[in-house]
């Protein structure tokens, strides 16, 4: 057994550190959020010319054949730095997903001239397919769409959508479809942790032949879902470790009482309760990470994992606000960004009481 | 022991109530329910103290000789209810909650007669400046300073988490006047008719949940009568531990905690749980909301202790007891909003929690408000003294060593 990272991992670790470090900066980030778009093509250039747009994706699709353990050593690193690019939602969801058949619109994502957005959820908070209701009908040129989607990432930015909608035989489809597809209507948004999203509304969209990404898209969509999940819950680690850093330097330069805050015990409890939260979290996060590398993670092993990220890094969170008083709940500074973004996290796939009671209530395998 | 209400109560509340379902107007109403934070929207929440005052009923605990109701504690309790039932924006603390019972214990006749008026009627709006950069929780450090000379003083420093500054006309604020001594000694409190002075820069401040409500104040050779003093020069830490009773303690809030029970039965009955069925049907749930019930139980009935003068509220510790509880149930609230909202609540909605702005949301009315409200409820526990200070203050109360 081993789980660190590889030595290939650790360069690029490093590597990607180094970069956020010096051209991410938080005060960067805060300028890239204010933009209309969201995100910045310099940035999102920068992590093409690293390596991580073909990362994920498989050597024969034109990508660097990168395991669930290269997508976690990233994603940790992009939570720690709060990364708002669409990393996650184009080069790993969306991009997986085309890699499968081919697609010629592969290049231009590979390349970084294009994004694109996944379309999967209808309002169930989960990452369960079985709640995707979206109607794909038969017509005699292919299919139309009727339904609308959640909380779609990057979608105002992308060039093309992939969404999930429920074919006439009852199996999940899979389509691509143009951002600015005739009856497909977006109400864009900023969520609370800085990234754009949509709520898409499709009327009689229309999806040719070449629009059927997969017929049979149940196992792809879960696997994808599944990936993302892990980057997730990585990212909320990175979250996490960023927050025990920061807070536990705060503590020691904030002086009340003529001394440091951190000298107060109940202080120095809660910062030892947050080390315990990183800690648990970031364990179960490699082990998971290692178990899905070799095929092994099941659906109760990422629910596990997705419930103690969650919980434990709410936990984690508040502690760090309330460690910081009232600086802690300002805008200006780093620390309530890092909460939102765990609790985006935590929200999205399935809460942590979620994937709690779904654990709770099945015999494991 | 007694737990009746009394018969003559019957017309009191159905008094209240009439007025109530009528005296606010659409936007007042709208506030109420768009309310993220102890302070409500501030236009609308200023002109219902103005509607309440000109029945009377701007400040039910204060005694009928400086304008208040002469009401029972259960004439209060009653208006509460009523109250918090219709989702009415809770009038502001500071001015009816703080500084005005201040001034009747401890103002002379003069700043009695010049302030309370306004404070009642919704005139005049007063922002507390206690806290400094490096004094928070040790506020007895703080350093901005203010020196005699002539009729006036002159303020040089900072004070910081102002809240609502940037809408307020008037402050109260602690100096230091004296360097000398115990640091408790140096410190002296003032009442600023205004808050734009010569010298005087408010710099609102964004908080967590997007909205500015807490600011920083800089003073630069301000120059302000010496008339404002309330007590004596390098006595003002008397006088601030005066007001921190009112700040901490007293007031009927579990009414309103009641009010948001209800407000999560009614939202979870109407959201469809992951699990199949709505989340009242969830049995996990189920169980979280019938804790939060038990905890506000609990609550109520301590606060009815307080208010009916049981020893239990006699407890040199009940204001940080209060404190602790209180603060700790809103957040606790909140969490089971943020749970029932899930992803409706990740958008950030600024523009459709703008009272007036028109701007439908999107997901119901209790998605729009549940994030705001968890954010901004992570302050209930910061300020007022933070509850790691209230829970020392608790622990000194016990024989313990
Ligand atoms: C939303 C909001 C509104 C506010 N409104 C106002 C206002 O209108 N006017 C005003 O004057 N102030 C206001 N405040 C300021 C508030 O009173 C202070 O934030 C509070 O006193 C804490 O001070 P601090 O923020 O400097 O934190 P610090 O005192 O630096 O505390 C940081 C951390 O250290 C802990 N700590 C400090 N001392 C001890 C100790 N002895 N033992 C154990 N733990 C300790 C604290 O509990 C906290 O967790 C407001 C604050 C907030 C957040």
């Amino acid at each position: 057994m081993d789980f660190t990272f590889t030595q290939e991992q650790t360069m690029l670790r490093e590597a990607l550190s180094r970069f956020l470090g010096q051209h991410y900066t938080f005060e960067k980030r805060r300028r890239i959020v204010a933009t209309p778009a969201g995100q910045s093509p310099e940035v999102w250039g920068q992590l093409r010319d690293m390596g991580l747009l073909a990362l994920p994706l498989p050597e024969s699709a034109g990508g660097l054949g990168g395991s669930i353990v290269d997508v976690v050593a990233v994603a940790e690193l992009l939570g720690q730095h709060l990364v708002v690019e669409p990393w996650l939602a184009s080069a790993v969801l969306s991009a997986g997903l085309l890699a499968k058949r081919g697609e010629t619109r592969l290049p231009a994502l590979l390349e970084g001239e294009a994004t694109a957005a996944f379309a999967y959820e209808e309002g169930s908070g989960t990452a369960d397919l079985a709640q995707v209701a979206m109607r794909a009908a038969a017509t005699a040129t292919g299919h139309v769409l009727n339904g609308e989607k959640h909380l779609v990432l990057g979608a105002e930015a992308a060039s093309v959508l992939l969404v999930t909608a429920r074919l006439p035989d009852g199996r999940l489809g899979l389509f691509l479809v143009d951002r600015d597809a005739p009856g497909l209507s977006l109400r864009s948004y900023t969520t609370i942790d800085g990234r754009r999203a949509a709520h898409c509304r499709f009327e009689d969209v229309a999806a040719g032949p070449d629009a059927l990404v997969d017929a049979d898209a149940e196992a792809a969509v879960a696997g994808a879902v599944r990936a993302a999940t892990l980057a997730l819950c990585a990212e909320a680690v990175g979250a996490m470790g960023a927050l025990l850093e920061i807070t536990a330097s705060y503590a020691g330069t904030r002086k009340q009482f003529g001394v440091p805050i951190g000298s107060f015990q109940v202080i120095a409890h809660r910062l030892a309760d947050m080390k315990l939260a990183y800690v648990k979290a970031r364990s179960l996060l490699l082990y998971t990470a290692a178990l899905a590398e070799n095929d092994a993670a099941s659906p109760r092993d990422v629910s596990l994992l997705k419930a103690q990220v969650g919980r434990l890094g709410r936990a984690l969170g508040e502690s760090a606000v309330q460690i910081h008083g009232g600086v802690g709940m300002t805008d200006e500074l780093s620390v309530g960004h890092y909460l939102k973004r765990i609790l985006f996290v935590d929200t999205v796939f399935g809460p942590s009481d979620y994937h709690l009671q779904r654990v709770g209530a099945a015999q494991p395998a | 022991m007694n737990i009746d209400f009394g018969p003559e109560l019957a017309a009191f509340r159905a008094e209240v109530a009439a007025f109530l379902d009528t005296a606010p107007t659409p936007a007042i109403r709208e506030a109420g329910r768009k309310t993220t934070s102890v302070f409500a929207p501030f236009e609308q929440v200023m002109a219902w103290q103005k509607i309440l005052h000109a029945r009377g009923w701007a400040a039910p605990g204060w005694p009928a000789e400086h304008g208040g109701t002469g009401w029972s504690v259960e004439q209060r309790y009653v208006f509460a209810e009523e109250y918090w039932k219709r989702d009415l924006p809770p009038l502001l603390p500071n001015g009816l909650g703080m500084v005005g019972p201040l001034l009747m214990e401890l103002g002379s006749d003069e700043q009695k007669a010049k302030y309370l008026p306004g404070i009642l009627s919704g005139d005049d709006y007063w922002t507390q400046g206690y806290s400094e950069p490096g004094a928070g929780s040790d506020l007895a450090g703080l350093s901005c300073s203010a020196v005699a000379d002539g009729d006036d003083y002159v303020i040089n420093g900072s004070k910081i988490w102002t809240t609502l500054a940037h809408k307020a006309n008037r402050m109260f604020m602690l100096v230091r006047t004296s360097r000398e001594g115990k640091k408790q000694q140096g410190i002296t409190f003032l009442l600023l008719d205004r808050v734009d002075y010569p010298g005087m820069e408010i710099r609102p401040i964004i908080g967590l949940d997007g909205i500015p409500e807490q600011c920083e104040v800089f003073f630069t050779n301000v120059r302000v009568p010496q008339s404002g003093r309330v007590g004596a020069e390098n006595d003002g830490w008397t006088v601030a531990k005066a007001l921190l009773k009112h700040e901490r303690g007293g007031s009927a809030q579990s009414p309103a905690m009641y009010r948001k029970l209800e407000q999560l039965r009614a939202a979870a009955a109407a959201t469809p749980s992951p699990n199949g069925g709505t989340f009242a049907d969830d049995p996990v749930f189920q169980r979280d909301l019938g804790e939060l019930e038990a905890e506000i139980a609990s609550y109520a009935a301590f606060e009815k202790m307080v208010l009916t003068g049981h020893p239990i509220g006699r407890d040199p510790a009940m204001p940080s007891m209060n404190k602790v509880m209180s603060s700790e149930l809103g957040q606790r609230v909140s969490v089971l909003m943020t749970r029932l909202a899930g992803i409706n609540g990740l958008p950030l909605q600024l523009s459709a929690l703008e009272v007036g702005s028109g701007f439908d949301p999107l997901g119901t009315a209790h998605d729009l408000v549940a994030m705001p409200y968890y954010l901004n409820s992570r302050a209930t526990t910061i300020y007022a003294g933070t509850n790691e200070v209230q829970r020392d203050l608790i622990a000194r109360t016990l024989p313990v060593g």
